[in-house]
């Protein structure tokens, strides 16, 4: 249990890295209140930060936006009401790409947010706030959100915990929707043990979500003394010639574990993993295209006014309200869904999204337990480096969007640095087996040391 | 180019999205690179007869269909810059640039 003094001490000291979008007295005095009510229960005095585009009673939802800027939603989101249950402080609300669009935290509209190792460059995102909150000892865990990697990349470039979960593991009611067949709400934490307590706290059937499977909130297993009986894939795709040589060396360290720790390793073939970047980047700006159709500036957030008709108000409340990214997205869904390029593109990338899901069950339905990959092709990139090429910046999720067209769970740890910077390595489990994928986790995390030059 | 400049004001215009002059080549360019990129997946033969995947439980459950209150923080009457008699007050249809709801020009 941490005081209130203390959690507040230590955000602030976090402070330059613009990850906090709450003001600090702000949250100082929301945990006095949130004190008040009693702590009880297992996650008792932990503070948590939340990802800005999960709705919360007690600060603002702008999801990184003007166009939600100031934005306080009259309810709040399962998982929040599920972590204060369990005695939880909902600690403010981090820095994020604007409506989660984005794998660096630069297309934030309040600014980016630093890497705690190095402020030259980017903390990964969307979850960007979340991870570095996490890896600057601010927290010891924060909630985040996936619809392509945006936790398990952030997590692995600083150098924390990220999960996540199966999609219907965890209740979408109250994430502001994005690509809403590939949203789930993720974890960052600081250990295996404080991402998978928060997982479990926020888990379970919710009849506010019919995605949501109809489940019990999910067990955390206990550490396995090692790996004997554990079938590991090493999908060969995820390990192309031009792979970061860092994260090669640091992933065949972690190969050579996993025999040790007992498990068996085979060499395993995902053939339309290539596929996945283009086919993620048809099906979730299409379905942004459509989420983001609510915010008109009548229903939500500021308006521009002066506009001579309603259109006109849209239009300009639309174009000054959203940044560039998120502009390109709701273009880019708007073209692949409209007559003439439906069949073409969005049919099309639902077919191959069914090809990639089928390959993970060909793999799983082979005896293959967990597959083991680099969790991002290289380590955190310098700020700006990708701003210009909105295609070079999607392949930084190639390694982790596949788990989100699947519908399977991820988790990715750190196991190693190179050149100061934290390496990721990625485990991916059949669906609803995370305690498997968290055992091996958690044997993983004794036996990597996480912070070595590899 | 696969997007002509014609093409994204036109795609601008379906998603009700006011564009800058001065941004439109960069963007057409940039929407002209994503859009060959993610073409690639149409070279994949056999692709015709696959069913679509969707993640998620197989049959959606329905709620009861109940008419419940609401658990709301605050009040529409508290949400809502000027409200009477249970109805918001908005301001008239072409009256934005005026000012704020409420008062004898709003209905």
């Amino acid at each position: 249990m941490t005081s209130i003094a203390e959690t507040a001490s230590r955000l602030a000291g976090a402070a330059s890295l613009n990850a906090l979008l709450t003001p600090l007295p702000e949250v100082a005095a929301s945990l006095t209140s949130q004190a008040e009510r009693g702590t009880t229960g297992p996650l008792a005095g932990m503070p948590v930060v939340v990802k800005d585009n999960i709705c919360t009673l007690e600060y603002t939802t702008s999801c990184g936006s003007r166009i939600l800027e100031g934005y306080r939603s009259p309810f709040e989101a399962t998982a929040i009401t599920r972590l204060k249950a369990a005695g939880a402080w909902i600690a403010g609300k981090t820095n994020c790409d604007e409506f989660a669009m984005g794998s660096s935290t630069e297309h934030s509209a309040f600014g980016r947010t630093m890497h705690p190792l190095d402020p030259a460059r980017v903390p990964g995102g969307s979850s960007g706030g979340s991870a570095a909150l996490v890896a600057a000892g601010a927290v010891p865990a924060a909630l985040g959100s996936e619809t392509g990697g945006s936790v398990r990349q952030p997590a692995s470039f600083c150098g924390v915990v990220g999960i996540k979960p199966t999609y219907g593991r965890v209740s979408r009611y109250g994430l502001v929707a994005f690509g809403s067949s590939l949203d789930q709400i993720g974890v960052c934490g600081r250990t295996v043990s404080d991402a998978a307590r928060v997982l479990a706290a926020i888990s379970g059937r919710d009849p506010m979500d019919a995605t949501c499977e109809d489940r019990d909130p999910f067990q955390i297993p206990a550490p396995p003394e090692n790996l004997q009986g554990f079938v590991i894939g090493i999908p060969r795709e995820y390990f192309p010639p031009d792979l970061d040589p860092g994260v090669r060396r640091a992933c065949e360290r972690v190969i050579k574990t996993l025999k040790d720790l007992g498990a068996a390793v085979r060499d395993v073939s995902l053939p339309h993993t290539a596929y996945a970047i283009p086919t993620y980047y048809i099906i979730a700006p299409a379905e942004a295209s459509s989420n983001l159709a609510r915010y008109d500036g009548v229903r939500y957030g500021p308006r521009f006014n002066g506009a001579p008709d309603v259109r006109a108000l849209y239009q300009s409340t639309r174009g000054k309200g959203f940044g560039p990214e998120v502009r390109r997205r709701i273009l880019v869904g708007t073209y692949v869904l409209s007559a003439g390029y439906y069949d073409a593109y969005y049919r099309r990338a639902q077919r191959m999204r069914a090809l990639i899901a089928q390959d993970f069950r060909n793999v799983f339905d082979r005896g293959v337990d967990l597959l083991f990959t680099p969790s991002t092709p290289t380590p955190a990139f310098k700020a700006g480096e990708k701003l210009d090429d909105p295609v070079s910046m999607y392949l930084a999720d190639i390694f982790t969007v596949t788990a989100n067209l699947a519908g399977i769970p991820g988790l990715t740890l750190p196991i190693g640095r190179v050149d100061g910077l934290p390496i990721g390595g990625q485990l991916l489990a059949p669906q609803f087996l995370e305690d498997e994928m968290l055992e091996a986790a958690f044997t993983l995390e004794r036996a990597v040391p996480g912070s070595d030059e590899v | 180019m696969s997007v002509s400049r014609e093409e994204v004001e036109r795609i601008a215009r379906l998603a009700e999205l006011h564009l800058d002059e001065a941004a439109l080549p960069a963007l057409t360019e940039q929407m002209s690179r994503i859009l060959d990129y993610v073409s690639q997946i149409a070279a994949v033969p056999g692709t015709e007869t696959v069913q679509p995947f969707t993640p998620g439980p197989v049959a959606v459950r329905f709620r009861v269909d109940e008419v419940r209150p609401v658990p709301l923080a605050l009040t529409p009457a508290q949400l809502a810059p000027a409200f009477r008699d249970g109805f918001f007050l908005v301001p008239r249809l072409g009256a934005f640039g005026a000012g704020a709801a409420g008062g004898d020009d709003t209905e």
